[in-house]
């Protein structure tokens, strides 16, 4: 472990001179709305980009408090990659317009909107915002389907080359290390995954569909009521006699949900509540996406394989 | 710091500067009448009942952003507005003022519980109405409010002499025959003008800071309005600035650094203001 990290250091200082020698200048400044797609930019971008994320690993997509330093790191971005799907509608357009670059704005070579190339679930057929924070474009919590995390790093990668075209060939190699990597991990998480194929599971909020439709897991429940609303007792004591009847054992939260009323619910229905943070970073050790993904499944095998 | 840097911070930071520099001064003006009048829980009602008002608009299924949500609001202000007007007496009474309005705080605060449960992202919502994005705050935003304060300030100022004489003896007021609950009225119709419009950018934190603090640090410190006001509008910028600079260098959320620079500024004055004190003692 500890020589591991001394090699990592190493590593990373000698990429660190080399780079103040010749590309220092030259780097892309990457911005990514969420640690999980900067994960991805680091990945096809490698030593040619500077990523960095705006939201904290532990913080809520939906909602992120506004800083200085936010509207810095935007108005100097090359690049900017956002999850789209009306994810960050709340805080980025404020943001964008009080940093002013052209670079990044819709349309603009510099702006990868991930959700555009991919085929959303949820996507209403009426929009209501009573409804709660139903987003009109669909779901936006994607990249928990690697598939999905194949076409958003194919998406970055072109944009990468056409904002840095000398550098497009690294970007290729660097997709094809990336698509070739998530396949063979692919495999092996199906594989841990296979024999719970149509368990059941219930989540605090609508953020795993993609992982659970990917891997044959059912969401029989949300501890909210809709998207976005605070769970209300008669809705709590619904979603407990539901998971007794559907025999649901384990309850998926985030980092910045309530744990409390997960555990509450959880008491009642015997089921077990699982830390299942999205984002890599917000636990020590897991910063790629395969990081992520392998956590995942291991905690959620691991949680189901209990009798 | 270089140039370049310079002109980041410059851009990133001239708005909210803007907004911190100009709007603020009539909410000191308005903090001294509160100061003598001693209700000083009224801006807090005040700017809960305004957050209040906004989270009907969003029930309502309105945006934030939405002209209608800044009427709804303003509509549900007057009201507070009028009852504080109407239950302010000059004759001795069992219950006092400052019960009613902490009354009117907790309930509006209760309310914008209730009301964001069935809001969307209600408990984001509500951090945001308390803290504001001060940060955010866009070049029209501060126009708007520079000229609606102006013209407030041109109506407290024509009234002045009435307003002072109400805030600070009511009594003499009504001996003299004004008809203090309508004056009252306006007085506060005015006062929540300001505060829906102030806590839309700023949120209820720094609304509440911008109007108490600077009048307290004013009344430590000096006797008479103009006095009064010349060092709540130096204490205010003062403030303003070391908030806004803490803030950008220490990458902080700008409406809470702002609204800790006012509370280390009063207890830098209530220190001054100890010494002087002593020092009066010691030469008396």
């Amino acid at each position: 472990m500890m020589q591991h990290s001394m090699i990592k250091l190493a590593t990373a200082a000698v990429i660190a001179l080399s780079a103040m020698g010749t590309a220092f200048a030259a780097k892309l400044n990457v911005v990514a709305t969420t640690p999980d797609l900067a994960a991805i930019a680091a990945a096809i971008g490698g030593t040619a980009v500077n990523v960095k994320a705006l939201a904290k690993p532990t913080e809520d997509p939906h909602f992120v408090d506004a800083k200085p330093s936010h509207i810095v790191t935007l108005n100097r971005a090359d690049v900017l990659i956002d999850g789209g799907a009306e994810l960050e509608l709340g805080w980025l357009p404020p943001l964008l317009e009080s940093a002013r670059n052209a670079k990044i704005s819709a349309n603009a070579p510099g702006r990868v909107v991930a959700s555009q190339r991919i085929r959303m679930l949820e996507v209403p057929s009426s929009f209501d915002r009573s409804k709660g924070d139903v987003h009109s474009l669909g779901n936006p919590h994607f990249l928990l389907d690697p598939l999905n995390a194949k076409i958003v790093a194919a998406h970055i990668a072109e944009h990468f080359a056409k904002v840095d075209p000398k550098s497009a060939a690294l970007y290729q190699a660097n997709l094809r290390t990336f698509n070739a990597t998530m396949d063979a991990k692919l495999i092996e998480w199906q594989r841990t995954l296979a024999p719970f194929k149509g368990a059941k599971i219930v989540t605090y909020h609508r953020d795993f569909p993609y992982l659970a439709e990917r891997f044959g897991l059912e969401v029989v429940e949300t501890l909210e009521p809709k998207p976005g609303i605070a769970p209300s007792p008669a809705h709590l004591a619904r979603v407990i006699t539901a998971m007794k009847g559907a025999r649901a054992r384990v309850i998926l939260v985030q980092p910045y949900q309530s744990r409390k009323t997960a555990e509450t619910v959880a008491r009642q229905s015997g089921a077990t509540v699982l830390d299942m943070p999205q984002q890599p970073g917000a636990v020590k050790g897991v910063t790629t996406y395969f990081d992520l993904m392998d956590s995942m499944v291991g905690k959620l095998a691991a949680a189901l394989a209990k009798p | 710091m270089s140039d370049v840097d310079l002109q980041v911070v410059w851009q990133v930071m001239k708005w909210p500067l803007a907004a911190c520099l100009l709007l603020p001064p009539l909410l000191v003006y308005l903090g001294v009448h509160v100061v003598q009048r001693e209700v000083i829980f009224v801006d807090l009602a005040l700017a809960q009942v305004a957050t209040l008002g906004t989270c009907l608009a969003l029930l309502l299924g309105y945006h934030f952003d939405d002209r209608a949500a800044f009427w709804i609001s303003l509509a549900v202000t007057f009201g507070a507005a009028a009852l504080f007007s109407w239950s302010r007496s000059t004759h001795e009474q069992p219950v006092p003022q400052e019960a009613i309005i902490g009354i009117t705080f907790v309930v509006a605060a209760a309310g914008v519980i209730l009301m964001l449960s069935r809001v969307a992202g209600g408990k984001e919502e509500l951090e945001h109405l308390l803290s504001g994005d001060i940060l955010n705050v866009t070049a029209i935003e501060v126009g708007r409010r520079s000229l609606l304060f102006a013209a407030l300030a041109a109506f407290y100022a024509f009234f002045h002499k009435r307003f002072a004489l109400i805030s600070a003896t009511p009594a003499t007021a009504y001996a003299q025959g004004l008809n203090v609950r309508l004056w009252d009225f306006l007085f506060y119709a005015a006062f929540a003008l300001v505060v829906v419009s102030f806590v839309r950018v700023a949120g209820v934190l720094l609304t509440f800071a911008y109007l108490i603090v600077p009048a307290v640090c004013a009344v430590m410190l000096a006797e008479g309005w103009m006095r009064r006001l010349m060092v709540g509008w130096g204490i205010t910028a003062a403030a303003s600035l070391a908030g806004l600079f803490a803030s950008y260098q220490l990458d902080l959320p700008t409406g809470a650094a702002v609204v800790c620079a006012c509370g280390l500024a009063l207890i830098i004055v209530s220190i001054i203001a100890s010494a002087r004190r002593r020092q009066g003692a010691v030469v008396a």
